[in-house]
């Protein structure tokens, strides 16, 4: 059922063939997800489900209307084509149109591996028993998930336009918990291919954390210096690379906005070693041949070396701001120029301060500072002297994100990994590093475990 | 866990399929889509049949088909329009107290044998490791269909009639002065169910809910601040009716006042104060503090690895003191506008009305048939939900609803016994950690409460506190007409993570001495203690 190039191509011909309108976009996908749950060192749920969709755009007379379909045969894609197509004649003018995109060439990305798309049942079912029998030989309870998924999918356009990719990605993640419920340790990782994810380390740490977790000590809330390690920093800034708008910084509604009516671009907002950029053939973190608005993907860099170099228009807001529109972001890459730091390194520098694995239930609080709230999760210590001293119980958190990896702010960073945010659940990665930060602003205690 | 509207909008656009269908739903979009007829009673045969011929000790099969229309503007212009329709099945097995699940959106007696067999294979490959075996309460069997409350199809409704009623309301927002940008949307949502057991239940359902929205924004390019208002109405179980229901246009002009307001508006100084809380606000507080700490599954560890455990424990029910005497919490899968009512759950429960905090007691769970007999029950409650044909059902929040006060006890009422206080409206930022004992919620507007009497408005406020002290400082409810029914739309949980709709019906009510922070002031760095 999964499409092919020829497929693809095939199908978004025959919609386009049935379309009326002016101009049209149309798009069409496949894919197959295989998944396994675990907890209490039990099997819990586990299924496969095959997918498929078609959707289209059309414009008539600059009107324009959408529909979509799960059903491929003619006469579900005509419906389907007839629906968008009496949407847009009821519809007022689309006063953002722009004729969608003629023939463009896309440099394809390296994303899919075929040993992911195709995973054994039975080795699946033999590595997480595994994974429960190391939870059992160290006396915790675990939970988890491992997720298989493969997509194919094209798109096309009234003119003349087409492209069509295909990826992979598999995560597994693992929580162990102490029989007593006053430690929880947590381990998550993804990769596109299935021969890279590393089982065992996941488990592994998963199990330390828990371990190393127990007896933990109530200490006051306050102003900390921490170290983030990846996972932490994924909870906080997995997307960051998505939030550089220049409609909304222009629109002064942004953390980019500045006085007047003008934008914060040029300005260095952040730590001079950071940058941040989208690459869409880094060969750790492959992202999408085409960015917005169909537009073949080119790496670009939001910000290089704490300054903010670019803002993301859309080809209608680059239109209205006489600029070309922004090919990306298609993923996160967050790195630090120059040495780069260990975990070790971090915490032997460190007098007093506090070690996060992980955070959990973030949101925004203050759009106009980038400010959030939310809690650390399965592991937290206290360090002393350069040691961990132990472990100490969970806090939340009031903390602008700016301010957080603003000049003066970040004292080491460390080399960026491939790591996906916790409440995804490793369906989208970035590349991220562990970071020491002078100053973070725990607001009061949680003792959930 | 819940996701904003702009996170389901953008992901709601789902694919369009078609069913065999009950005869109440045939007439009514023949007009508009294809119909293709399967024979659900033949196929679900066909999968029971081989499911047990295979090893399995029970099955289900559901055949589904999900629509959604959605519309969303911003200013004078139409954003989007877009229509979608999802049809597929999923079949569920219990092998050796194993489960095992696939789906397949080829609805074909081939693909049903094919999707059979593999949900089997999955469960036979899983069930050699298995540790302890899955087992299921009994329910009877039914066989019947089932339609949610509502007057005015929204699928009938032409969709310039739901632009114009959009840009209207915009319209009306963008003339009040200070005003910037204006969105707003709706989201109507149909599915239709079809669920065979292996128990020999056959039940059909129809369910119609909508989500209509707005943002005001305004906007002070000077000081560079900006400020906005949502609508304080939220989702619910009904048809287009909700739209003449209410005074949208004037709510907007209300919202766009108050967002041009709370540029001006006080700081709050950080501190414990009294709260009153409008339902506008107070349900997603429930969702998060009462809703999610009573599902078994959290307190057996089933969520550990994702949403999270409870604080509660089976050990704890009828014992522990959740909140104040004046609290009682109602589970709820009949309530009425109720977004997670249903005649049946995903396993052929029948919808049921029970306790689950009595008096201020924590008194009981929410359970699905394999989550009963863990805690000695004989009986499930209805609480099992998959969110498409395509995922595994699992267990899912129903309705929960705090009960008011008997007596005709007013919003003013509560505000006359507070001193120094806050009366907060509207849904804001939330989080919750992962037990739920601490949580911290904003809102969308405030008003300073002196002495009895709201005296002008605040901004920047969160209020952060942990479960049984905020409950238990509950010390007043409204009555009857303070009651509304809100709920939200998107509710994330389980892995694969799944989005199921819940209403939290709740009046007035007041709190005290909760601590409030001010959620524009992080403290810079330099204002530390200690330094490394």
């Amino acid at each position: 059922m999964l499409l092919n190039e020829s497929d693809a191509r095939a199908l978004t011909e025959k919609i386009l063939s049935f379309v009326t309108a002016t101009d049209a976009a149309v798009s069409v996908g496949s894919d197959k997800l295989s998944h396994l749950r675990f907890a209490g060192n039990n099997f819990l749920t586990s299924g496969t489900r095959v997918g498929r969709s078609a959707s289209i755009t059309v414009w008539i007379d600059g009107k324009r209307g959408s529909s979509s379909t799960n059903d491929t045969d003619d006469e579900s894609l005509k419906i389907m084509v007839e629906q968008a197509e009496k949407i847009a004649r009821n519809s007022p003018i689309d006063r953002e149109y722009l004729p969608t995109l003629g023939k463009h060439n896309y440099k394809p990305t390296s994303g899919y591996v075929e040993s992911t798309a195709n995973l054994s049942l039975a080795e699946r079912a033999k590595n997480i028993s595994d994974i429960l029998a190391e939870m059992e030989k160290n006396k915790v309870i675990g939970a988890g998930f491992h997720s298989a998924r493969v997509q194919a999918g094209g798109s096309a356009t009234k003119n003349g336009n087409f492209e069509f990719e295909r990826s992979t990605n598999v995560s597994l993640s693992v929580t162990s918990r102490t029989p007593d419920g006053q430690s929880s340790g947590y381990f998550l990782r993804s990769h596109y291919d299935i021969g890279k994810l590393d089982t065992k380390r996941i488990a592994r740490e998963s199990i330390r954390k828990a371990l190393e977790g127990v007896n933990a000590r109530t200490i006051d809330p306050g102003v900390y210096t921490v170290i983030l390690e990846p996972q932490a920093v994924a909870d906080l800034l997995g997307n960051l690379g998505f939030t550089f708008n220049a409609r909304n910084a222009d629109e002064g509604r942004s953390v980019y906005s500045a006085p007047g009516g003008k934008t914060r671009l040029g300005e260095k907002i952040f730590d001079e070693r950071i940058s941040i950029y989208s690459d869409p053939w880094h060969p750790e973190l492959p992202g999408s041949q085409s960015a917005q608005g169909g537009l073949p993907a080119q790496k670009i860099h939001l910000v290089r070396n704490g300054l903010l170099e670019n803002l993301v228009y859309t080809r209608f807001w680059a239109k209205q701001k006489e600029k070309q529109p922004t090919p990306g972001p298609v993923n996160t890459i967050f790195v630090a120029s120059g040495p780069t730091s260990t975990i070790e390194d971090m915490i032997k520098s460190t007098t007093r301060g506090i070690l996060v694995s992980r955070f959990w239930y973030i949101r925004g609080t203050d759009q106009r500072t980038a400010s959030v709230t939310g809690l650390t999760r399965d592991g937290v210590w206290l360090i002393e002297n350069g040691k961990i001293a132990y472990p100490v119980k969970n806090f939340r958190f009031n903390q602008s994100i700016t301010q957080m990896l603003a000049p003066g702010n970040v004292e080491m960073i460390g080399a960026s990994e491939r790591v996906g945010g916790s409440e995804g659940g490793g369906s989208n990665a970035s590349l991220l590093p562990a970071l020491k930060l002078k100053a973070f602003n725990f607001t009061s205690q949680s003792e959930a475990v | 866990m819940t996701f904003s509207r702009r996170e389901f909008l953008k992901t709601a656009s789902i694919a369009l399929g078609a069913a065999t269908l009950p005869s109440w739903c045939y007439g009514a979009h023949a007009a508009t889509t294809a119909f293709i007829d399967v024979n659900k009673d033949s196929l679900a045969d066909a999968a029971l049949a081989t499911a047990k011929k295979l090893g399995a000790s029970y099955a289900d099969i559901r055949i589904n088909r999900y629509r959604i229309q959605a519309v969303s503007t911003r200013e004078r212009q139409v954003q989007s329009v877009a229509s979608g329709q999802n049809f597929g099945f999923g079949v569920r097995v219990l092998v050796n107290g194993t489960w095992g699940f696939a789906a397949s959106p080829l609805v074909t007696a081939d693909e049903v044998q094919r999707v059979t067999t593999e949900a089997i294979n999955i469960a036979k490959a899983n069930s050699a490791f298995q540790r302890k075996k899955i087992e299921l309460v009994p329910t009877p069997k039914v066989v019947t269909s089932w339609k949610s409350s509502f007057e005015k199809d929204p699928f009938d409704v032409p969709v310039e009639e739901k632009t114009q009623f959009l840009l209207k309301l915009n319209e009306g927002a963008l003339a009040v002065k200070g005003v910037s940008f204006v969105s707003s949307s709706m989201a109507w949502v149909n599915e239709q169910k079809y669920l065979a057991t292996s128990d020999g239940s056959r039940i059909e359902q129809y369910l119609i809910r909508g989500n209509p929205s707005f943002t005001v924004t305004a906007i002070d390019r000077s000081t560079n601040d900006f400020q906005s208002v949502n609508t304080p109405r939220e989702g619910q179980a009904i048809g287009y009716e909700y739209m003449a229901k209410h005074d949208w246009n004037a709510e907007a002009v209300e919202a766009a006042e108050h967002a041009v307001m709370k540029l001006k508006a006080k700081s709050i100084e950080p501190g414990k104060y009294d709260l009153v809380l409008h339902p506008s606000h107070l349900f997603l507080t429930i969702h998060e503090s009462v809703g999610h700490p009573t599902e078994l599954d959290r307190a057996l560890l089933w969520e550990a690895n994702y949403a999270g455990t409870s604080f509660l424990t089976p050990e704890k029910t009828g014992k522990l003191q959740f909140g104040s005497k004046i609290v009682n919490f109602i589970a709820d899968r009949t309530q009425p506008l109720g977004l997670a009512t249903v005649g049946y759950d995903d396993e052929s429960v029948p919808g049921q009305k029970w306790h689950l905090v009595k008096d201020g007691v924590f008194v009981d769970w929410q359970t699905t048939r394999d989550l009963a007999p863990l805690v000695g029950k004989k009986s499930s409650y209805g609480c099992l939900h998959a969110d498409s044909w395509g995922s595994v059902p699992f267990p899912r929040m129903p309705n929960v609803s705090l009960e008011p006060a008997k007596e005709n006890v007013t919003q003013d009422d509560l505000i006359a016994g507070v001193d120094n206080g806050i009366l907060i409206k509207g849904r804001g930022s939330y989080s919750i950690d992962q037990q739920r004992y601490n949580f911290q919620f904003g809102g969308q507007t405030f008003w300073e409460i002196k002495r009895g009497k709201v005296v002008g408005m605040l901004r920047d406020v969160a209020y952060q506190s942990r479960t049984t002290d905020f409950w238990g400082a509950c010390d007043g409810l409204g009555g009857p007409a303070t009651y509304e029914v809100p709920g939200s739309f998107n509710d994330g949980k389980g892995e694969p993570g799944q989005s199921n709709a819940v209403s939290h019906g709740c009046p007035v009510a007041r709190f005290r001495q909760i601590n409030v922070l001010n959620t524009a002031s992080t403290p810079a760095a330099g204002q530390m203690e200690d330094d490394h």
